[in-house]
């Protein structure tokens, strides 16, 4: 309060250029009123002001200081009031929402599903094609390097290589700062009835330089510990396995850990989330020229003396960093050029014209390279889909914050009546639909930890995953996700607030002036419709394409059968003891009750395959992928294959016998197209090897591509070859999964010493290959079910609001005479008339689009008429559905009521 | 007449307490407070002006002070300050911790 005689002129108003002004004033008042008094105390004028400055000190100084105290203050101030209007408009958007909490959470609900899916997604394409190996210290310029040849006219490119090619390609180069060998192998680890398969990392020294690591404990090996011919029995822990195994006790440094058939010593522990390059990381690292020795069951007496000399064993993998400044190109260049060295130095190879050698470097992540997989191309179209999912969630809200807008249209006008400015009204809004979208986005980070981890692991099983939410690219890809979708949703209520006409919405009655047809919901109407119908589609083409997997015949029972890997962990028989164990074996498992059948096998399909040279009198040499294996007799009964034509192995097949072998039909179609394969001579190994009598044709199989045609396959029988081969495969009389620890018990009882079983259902190798089929359906089908649901809720909405703002129309039609029929047809009518546009849009959307997934399905046409048809059908019925409760609610319009009120 | 205090002399935070008190009389201008202090104090402390002004910046943007533009007695524009609560408030402990600083300085000077 101001005292009497004070009249207020204005509040100080801090404008930055009024701060100055101001002090000018003051000041300047000041001194008027000092000199003033000085005089009338009897001073000259002169000496008055000389006085009044010498009491008050130095003027200039004072004055900057003060404009630099008010300036800040100003500064502060406004700071202040922009906060609190934020917070008063949260504050505002937070009750509005309160107040209708169905509203809200059907919002927050569609939201959190679309922002869920678009987490995981992200998070899984992050993983696999965007993050470098954790610690990987200089990604832009390291690169894992692949080697080509052309085989039959065709390149092919593979990582992996001999140790050989490796030691020349880093000889012969001068592009790379450094290079690294590794290989990850499951090994035997630990020792006793805790021995099980798990990963080992076998790495060159070298390795540890491409990483900022330091060892969490201990130190890593070195050169002196990794050369040829054999390296150090030295091992690094992998940190997850410390914890589990060992506790993470610190003085396990100079114990022994038993991988393989070796005991190691433990020299270090490597640092927590350390991976190496394989996502699923290792128990323990070893050098690469120790761990070699292990590889397949172990390296046989041949081998082990020319590992590191001989091209022709082809594994381990290779990456190198580029020096500063030497292109990817020129890397390549220098490579191939190393590669052909190398190349030419090998002996007895393809032609350097034919085989033409070639070599790239391409990024350090798999997924990203050539040899790209299938489940991460179909992940990479997952991401897209649910930015689609996403895009009909945001379309819905959109939808649904636009009807409340003209509900509110009324109490907009007011406020605007008011005085409340429209820059504020439209900042208001937006604030709404930012605060439904930072909800939606919480509560999809909710979604996408619970269901996320459940997909991650469906996609890649294997891989240990980091929680998503603790993840701070999640946490940004989600806010990124939530300040898009409010923006995205709030701009049409927004925009359609500032175009609000003051006088003409006051002046309409309740009735909210005329029904409202409005294009801006009828086409995000359609859009949600046709994008459902993109996503139908993908999903039938997927559903389809497993039902074709799942339907196709591999020529073997794959649910009846038990692979069992003999592993002897360093436990030498001589070849009749092995023969003698695995007969063992087979009478063991055949003593089972629910096993039907049980034989020797060297080949796995999809597994485990080998190729020989092959000669017969038709051809000189046959060229091409005929897969070689060596079974048992028992082996074409226990896995379900028939005999066509002759006969198959029998026990007097044995070793000084005549020497047989068994073709498919589609190796004896292949080389004797026009002559009976029995009783031909095939040549297996070397061409001056005597004749191998043809003496019968069995089934095709599918062994190694679900898209190739099967066949090509032919045995020999195993008591020829007079070595034992790994494993076994088993029949069982029903499911074979449930089986596997009853066999794994009894047939441990006939294995000696420290030797051991593992098994396998066959059901769960061909899994691995069916995943991506599996994975692209489930998660086609479970967004497009989204997508639908998502459409009907909006479309339903729409056409509700539609009906009530229509009541009084209705009522004069009803009035006038109109049958429920009509009414019913009329409200149907709208709704189909939306789901029809949307079919014909989201049609031709899909039609363009399928063409890109067409490699990833199986044996089902992008264009595929069934699958349109049923999207299409599903869209329409889903759009009556949805119309059907308005439409019957409309035909109860009282007239009475409906032209009554207001 | 005792010696004149150098306005060097004064204590820190002395010419907030006073300023405080000063305006406990009701809404001044600069040049009102400064006249006050001077005439109640027979013009011992010498007060720099402009360190005055200062304070009252200060003082404002701490919040213990507000001003808005009035007219003076003799009808020109002047900005005029008047404490706020938190000015209150800082004023009373203010007096406090320079009393209980006074008392004591005194007790020392007794027994010297």
């Amino acid at each position: 309060m101001l005292p009497r005689g004070i009249r207020r002129l204005f509040r100080i108003d801090l404008g930055p250029s009024r701060v100055a002004r101001a002090v000018d004033d003051e000041l300047r008042f000041h001194f008027d009123m000092t000199v003033r008094h000085y005089m009338t105390r009897g001073m000259s004028e002169s000496d008055a002001t000389r006085e009044a400055e010498r009491r008050f000190g130095d003027v200039e100084r004072t004055r900057a200081r003060l404009e630099a105290i008010d300036r800040s203050r100003a500064e502060r101030d406004r700071r202040a009031a922009w906060f609190s209007a934020i917070l008063q408009d949260l504050r505002y958007a937070a009750r509005g929402l309160r107040a209708t909490p169905g509203f809200t959470l059907v919002i927050v609900l569609a939201l959190a599903l679309g922002v869920g899916a678009n987490a995981t997604m992200f998070g899984i394409i992050d993983r696999l094609l965007l993050s470098p190996p954790p610690f990987l210290a200089n990604p832009a310029q390291t690169n894992r390097v692949y080697i080509g040849r052309y085989f039959d006219g065709v390149a092919n490119l593979t990582p992996n290589m001999s140790y050989t090619r490796y030691v020349d390609l880093t000889k012969y180069t001068k592009s790379f700062s450094r290079t690294a060998a590794f290989f990850y192998f499951n090994l035997a680890v630990g020792t006793g009835e805790e021995t099980a398969e798990k990963q080992v990392g076998m790495v060159s020294a070298t390795f540890w330089q491409f990483f900022n690591a330091p060892p969490a404990l201990g130190r890593y090996f070195g050169p002196s510990e990794d050369h040829t011919p054999e390296g150090a029995t030295v091992a690094v822990l992998g940190y997850n396995y410390w914890q589990a195994q060992y506790g993470g006790r610190r003085d396990v440094l100079g114990k022994s850990i038993s991988l393989g058939r070796r005991a190691y010593t433990i020299i270090g522990v490597a640092p927590r989330n350390f991976v190496g390059m394989n996502p699923t990381g290792a128990v323990a690292f070893v050098p690469i020229t120790t761990g070699v020795y292990d590889l397949f069951g172990g390296l046989t007496a041949t081998e082990r003396s020319r590992w590191y000399t001989t091209h022709n064993m082809s594994w381990m993998e290779m990456i190198a960093e580029r020096k500063t400044g030497v292109s990817v190109t020129a890397a390549a260049a220098d490579l191939t050029n190393a590669y052909l060295r190398s190349y030419q130095s090998q002996e007895r190879a393809t032609p350097v014209a034919i085989a033409r050698p070639h070599a790239v470097v391409a990024s350090v992540l798999k997924e990203r390279g050539p040899n790209q997989g299938n489940n991460s191309k179909v992940a990479t179209w997952l991401l897209g889909v649910a930015v689609v999912v996403l895009l009909i969630a945001c379309a819905n809200v959109a939808n649904l914050l636009l009807a409340r807008a003209f509900r509110r249209r009324r109490e907009i006008a007011v406020r605007v009546a008011l005085g409340v400015s429209r820059g504020r009204l439209f900042v208001q809004l937006l604030t709404e639909s930012l605060l439904l979208g930072v909800l939606g986005a919480a509560a999809g980070l909710i979604v996408a930890r619970w269901g996320g981890a459940i997909l991650q692991k469906a996609i890649l099983p294997d891989v240990e995953w980091t929680s998503v939410i603790a993840d701070p690219r999640m946490l940004g890809f989600a806010g990124a996700v939530a300040i898009v979708v409010g923006v995205l949703t709030g701009l049409a209520p927004a925009l359609l607030a500032r175009r609000t006409d003051v006088s003409a919405s006051l002046k309409a009655g309740a009735r909210e002036g005329t029904y409202h047809r409005s294009r801006t919901r009828t086409v995000l109407l359609i859009l949600q419709g046709a994008l459902s119908v993109v996503l139908l589609v993908g999903a039938g083409l997927f559903v389809r394409s497993l039902h074709n997997v799942h339907a196709l015949d591999f020529g073997y029972d794959t649910s009846k059968l038990l692979y069992v890997s003999i592993e002897m962990r360093g436990h030498q028989l001589d070849s009749a003891a092995n023969v003698a164990l695995r007969q063992q074996l087979i009478e063991r498992a055949r003593a089972i009750p629910g096993v039907e059948n049980a034989a020797v096998t060297v080949s796995v399909p999809f597994w485990m395959s080998w190729t020989q040279d092959l000669f017969t009198q038709a051809r000189d040499s046959i060229r091409g992928d005929y897969l070689f294996n060596t079974v048992s007799p028992s082996y074409f009964a226990t896995m379900g294959i028939r005999i066509v034509r002759g006969r198959g192995f029998t026990d007097a097949d044995g070793i000084g016998a005549p020497k047989v072998v068994v073709v498919s039909q589609g190796m004896a179609n292949k080389i004797w197209p026009k002559a009976d394969a029995l009783g031909q001579c095939l040549r297996v190994g070397e061409d001056s090897l005597p004749c191998s009598t043809v003496i019968g044709v069995a089934t095709n199989l599918v062994d190694r591509n679900l898209a190739d045609p099967p066949g090509l396959q032919y045995y020999a029988p195993v008591m020829q070859k007079g070595n034992g081969g790994p494993g076994l495969f088993i029949r069982t009389h029903g499911d074979a999964a449930p089986m596997l620890n009853t066999v794994r018990r009894e047939l441990q009882h006939v294995m000696p010493g420290a030797s051991y079983v593992s098994i396998t259902p066959l059901r769960k190798i061909l899994d691995t290959e069916v995943r991506s089929w599996d994975l692209g359906a489930t998660m086609f089908a479970l967004f497009g079910g989204l997508a639908l649901l998502l459409a009907a809720v909006g479309l339903y909405s729409v056409i509700a609001y539609n009906v009530t703002q229509r009541s009084h129309e209705l009522g004069v039609r009803i009035a006038l005479g109109a049958q429920n029929a009509d009414v019913l047809r009329l409200v149907l009518g709208s709704g189909i008339r939306v789901a029809a546009a949307g079919i014909l849009i989201g049609g031709v959307i899909a039609l363009v689009a399928s063409r890109f997934i067409g490699p990833l399905l199986y044996k089902v046409s992008p264009k595929d008429p069934l699958t349109y048809t049923v999207a299409a059908v599903t869209l329409l019925a889903v759009a009556v559905l949805a119309s059907l409760v308005p439409g019957l609610r409309a035909t109860h319009v009282d007239p009475n009521v409906a032209l009554r009120a207001d | 007449m005792p010696a004149a205090l150098n306005d060097l002399d004064l204590l820190q935070g002395t010419l907030d307490l006073l300023i405080l008190k000063t305006l406990t009389w009701g809404p001044m201008h600069g040049y009102a407070v400064a006249r006050w202090i001077s005439d109640t104090t027979d013009d011992d402390l010498r007060i720099e002006e402009g360190a005055l002004y200062t304070a009252l910046h200060r003082m404002e943007k701490r919040g213990w002070l507000e001003s808005e533009w009035g007219v003076s007695e003799n009808n020109r524009k002047a900005k005029y300050y008047q404490l706020t609560t938190a000015g209150r408030k800082q004023l009373r402990s203010q007096t406090d911790v320079f009393t209980r600083y006074a008392r004591a300085v005194f007790k020392v000077l007794q027994v010297a």
